[in-house]
């Protein structure tokens, strides 16, 4: 059975955009959270994809590049025990008031 | 650590069905490709995933495939060529089918 | 093992690309910047770590390859170092791709036409090239470039012919690649950085050659 992300072949393909968006702010930031966090040891390429690739196909396929890589990294810092879910929301709830 | 396998060597690369992080596509599980180049050794990813690591390093192949062997109805040159690099867990020795 | 249906003008295509924000970007964006302010709470990373990383990846752009590419074109020597050791290459240009991830670049040739893709993830050369085109990341060219590579690319504008072999690479695991064009013809007189114009980034993936000068 193949799984979401191995694309390879996959017969749902259609014609390519080649349309470019402008980077936000927000996907900057999650490219350079991801890496330092790889740079200092606290987690590594291999635990981003694999992570990346746990989540729900449905949810792999809706959201766009950035967005699963800011999943990945949530559910790593969890599980990690470093972030909890509550104190991310917590900070996100603030952040959206200031 | 030795290489099994050597550039020239035809390998069939194993049809497992694995859970966890793979880095092995399924659009060449159990096709037979050819050893092109012994890249180097390296870690196993679908242990390093996990938040394991370390030794042992196995050693990872540049393969090729014909396309015409991976895609029924293939459109393009009967010499066009696919590469893939894969760790030496996911493969085994094959026969040279005769064509 | 999926079968192909292209061609027969049945393609559905995915929703959208895979990449370009979806509905659910707000949430997500909320979600990086409480993750990195509470990073930095916490001691785990500085604001700065994360400037300097931004600077870094802003600085790496396909003129890297382009300057590589030209390089190449007119010195025998460099082009040996870039087939056999690609970072070594760039770190003779100023250009620094030290890391854990190998380079290998891809030399075109009049029998042989190379294609770069990653189907399981979107694997690229950033520490040269810097971020990949959101095209590269998409679904579909994840998709089609392994089982119909010529067809990706005539959507690119670039038709190979018949008796050229196309080489299509999935960089699967630690290698990173990239694509060194041929020279294009009619440019004997040009210099370095007039060569390197030529080279764009779609000639470093595979899905562009650089244009002739006739």
């Amino acid at each position: 059975m193949t799984r979401v992300h191995d694309l390879g072949g996959s017969s749902d393909a259609g014609p390519i955009d080649r349309s470019q968006h402008d980077i936000e702010d927000w996907e900057r930031l999650a490219d350079a959270v991801t890496i330092v966090l790889d740079k200092k040891g606290v987690k590594t390429t291999d635990e981003h994809r694999r992570a990346i690739e746990s989540l729900a196909p449905e949810l792999y396929e809706k959201l766009g590049y950035y967005e699963r890589w800011i999943a990945a990294t949530e559910l790593l810092l969890v599980e990690k025990g470093i972030l909890t879910p509550k104190e991310i929301d917590a900070k996100a709830t603030e952040l959206e008031e200031i | 650590m030795a290489a099994r396998f050597g550039p020239g060597d035809p390998v069939l690369v194993r049809a497992a069905e694995k859970p966890g992080h793979v880095r092995t596509p399924e659009y060449v599980k159990g096709k037979t490709g050819r050893v092109e180049e012994v890249l180097g050794v390296f870690e196993d990813p679908e242990i390093l995933a996990y938040g394991g690591s370390g030794p042992p390093e196995e050693p990872l192949y540049k393969v090729s495939f014909r396309q015409i062997d991976l895609w029924e109805g293939y459109a393009g040159s009967a010499n066009d060529a696919l590469y893939v690099d894969i760790y030496e867990h996911w493969l085994e020795p094959a026969r040279e089918e005769a064509r | 093992m999926s079968d192909t249906h292209y061609d027969d003008g049945q393609t559905h295509g995915h929703s959208h690309d895979g990449v370009k924000p979806s509905t659910e970007a707000r949430y997500y964006a909320g979600r990086i910047r409480a993750i990195e302010a509470l990073l930095v709470d916490k001691g785990v990373l500085a604001k700065e770590d994360v400037r300097r990383q931004i600077e870094y990846m802003e600085a790496r752009t396909p003129a890297n390859g382009a300057r590589m590419v030209a390089r190449a074109w007119v010195d025998p020597e460099y082009k040996i170092l870039l087939l056999s050791d690609t970072k070594a290459a760039a770190q003779e240009l100023g250009i620094d791709a030290s890391g854990p991830v190998e380079f290998v670049t891809l030399e075109n040739t009049p029998e042989v036409h190379n294609l770069v893709v990653c189907t399981l993830c979107s694997c690229y050369p950033r520490a040269i090239l810097g971020v990949p085109p959101d095209w590269y990341k998409s679904f579909d060219y994840r998709s089609r470039a392994v089982n119909g590579p010529r067809a990706v690319m005539r959507e690119f504008g670039l038709e190979i012919p018949e008796d050229v072999h196309v080489a299509v690479h999935d960089s699967s695991a630690d290698v990173r690649y990239m694509v060194l064009p041929m020279r294009p013809p009619g440019t004997k007189s040009m210099g370095e950085d007039e060569l390197a114009g030529l080279v764009t980034r779609d000639c470093l993936i595979g899905t562009s050659i650089p244009r002739s000068v006739e």
